[in-house]
């Protein structure tokens, strides 16, 4: 008779299905809980790398304003807030149509301008981190009263992104080009002294909802296209 | 996969085996591609968080502003998002590569991408003006520089689309799911 092996043969085929359900089961648990435990570390592993950053000690420039995050060029009553990265092609552009403008404004007594090195294209630099290195030393050029003019010779000599950036050897270089030769100044650049305070000037930057650079603001107003004209006329606007 | 079914005795043969019955050969056909096309999506999808992860990891200061660009949350917070988001995203990138509990990285992969889509809407809506960071550190978007979140949406969903599809049909060829549970 074939029914008997028919129904043999159907038997082993559920307890085969059996055992491969539960061996399915098995491995779905297991696998889920590895992939849940890799995602958990990896979680980990990001939030230990970020908070074991050695940021530093913050020493924050004396002479810096608007919370110790700017150096004001000028004393106006009108104030134009300008937001830069050393490295940026854009503020590069910006500081070549502008920046006479707006030094003229100063010079001129309607405007206080304030200047903010904010460091956000570190990674054009191929990891020698221009941007902040570039914003710490003009905090340390400030210190000496000279951030104007290190300022424009480090404009004047942008590097261009994805390059290696300026070596802090040239940057004392250009410094001792404008005059700022003192070893104060040399030190701290060496050191790095105010890099962690250009972090925090970046993080005020975010903080305040800005993202590009340059970001010009005029009386508490972000210029959208900050052009010498825009700029003229929100100082001439907001002077009243 | 063949459908083994039970053939019985039909044929009037005295097997003890049952019998392998072709289905139609266009079933047929999808059934021997269903594991292939998932392949593809598994291993598309891993290269999608593996590049997207890789761009940010290098610069996790970047990844936070980027994150704060959108504006949903303090920037404290964002600063913790936007440095566990490269590595989550390249742990997924590397558990899809492998074809660990692909039906479940693959869920995890959907709901990732459903709030990477709802943070673009939400940012278009508001008017502003960021880059989606979504394969670089985003954030910063240059004067004369236009958004594009309409692109961005799209791409999303079409990774979305993956995802849905894996988690549809998780089995795939070349997969430690499959190792595991001993197919070929």
């Amino acid at each position: 008779m074939s029914k008997g092996k028919d129904r043999a043969a159907k038997a082993r085929q559920i307890v085969a299905d059996q055992r491969a359900a539960e061996r399915r089961r098995t491995v779905t648990l297991w696998t889920s809980v590895a992939v849940v435990l890799v995602l958990f570390v990896a979680g980990i592993v990001g939030y230990t790398v970020m908070s074991g950053k050695d940021e530093g000690k913050l020493v924050t420039p004396s002479v810096a304003v608007d919370e110790g995050t700017a150096f004001a060029v000028g004393s106006g009553p009108v104030v134009v807030d300008v937001y830069e990265d050393f490295m940026c092609p854009a503020c590069g552009n910006f500081e070549t149509t502008s920046g006479p403008t707006l030094k003229n404004l100063a010079g001129a007594g309607k405007v206080t301008v304030r200047f903010h090195p904010v460091a956000i294209l570190d990674r054009f630099s191929n990891g020698t981190e221009y941007s902040t290195r570039a914003a710490a030393a003009s905090a340390a050029a400030a210190q000496e009263g000279k951030f104007t003019e290190f300022h424009d010779v480090l404009y004047a000599n942008r590097p261009e992104e994805n390059s290696d950036g300026l070596s802090n050897a040239k940057i004392i270089e250009l410094a001792a080009s404008v005059g700022l030769t003192s070893d104060t100044f040399v030190t701290a650049v060496n050191e790095g002294t105010y890099q962690p305070w250009a972090t925090k000037v970046t993080e005020t930057f975010s903080d305040r909802h800005y993202t590009g650079t340059p970001t010009v603001v005029v009386a508490g107003q972000k210029l959208d296209n900050p052009t010498t004209e825009a700029l003229t006329a929100a100082v001439t606007k907001a002077a009243g | 996969m063949l459908r083994i079914t039970m053939a019985g005795n039909l044929s009037g043969t005295d097997s003890d085996y049952p019998k392998v019955t072709m289905e139609t050969s266009r079933q047929t056909r999808m059934t021997v591609a269903w594991p292939w096309i998932g392949t593809a999506a598994r291993l598309g999808l891993a290269a999608v968080w593996l590049i997207a992860g890789a761009l940010k990891v290098g610069d996790l200061a970047a990844s936070a502003r980027a994150v704060n660009a959108y504006q949903v949350m303090s920037y404290d917070t964002a600063k913790v998002v936007g440095a566990v988001q490269p590595f989550l995203e390249i742990a997924l990138g590397l558990l899809l590569l492998i074809g660990l509990s692909t039906r479940l990285t693959a869920v995890i992969s959907a709901l990732l991408l459903a709030v990477f889509v709802a943070g673009i809407a939400s940012a278009w809506a508001r008017g502003l003006r960021i880059d989606c960071g979504c394969f670089s550190s985003g954030g910063e978007l240059g004067r004369g520089e236009s958004t594009a979140y309409g692109v961005d949406i799209a791409r999303d969903l079409a990774f979305l689309a993956l995802s849905g599809l894996l988690v549809w049909r998780p089995r795939t060829r070349f997969s430690l799911d499959g190792v595991l549970l001993g197919e070929k």
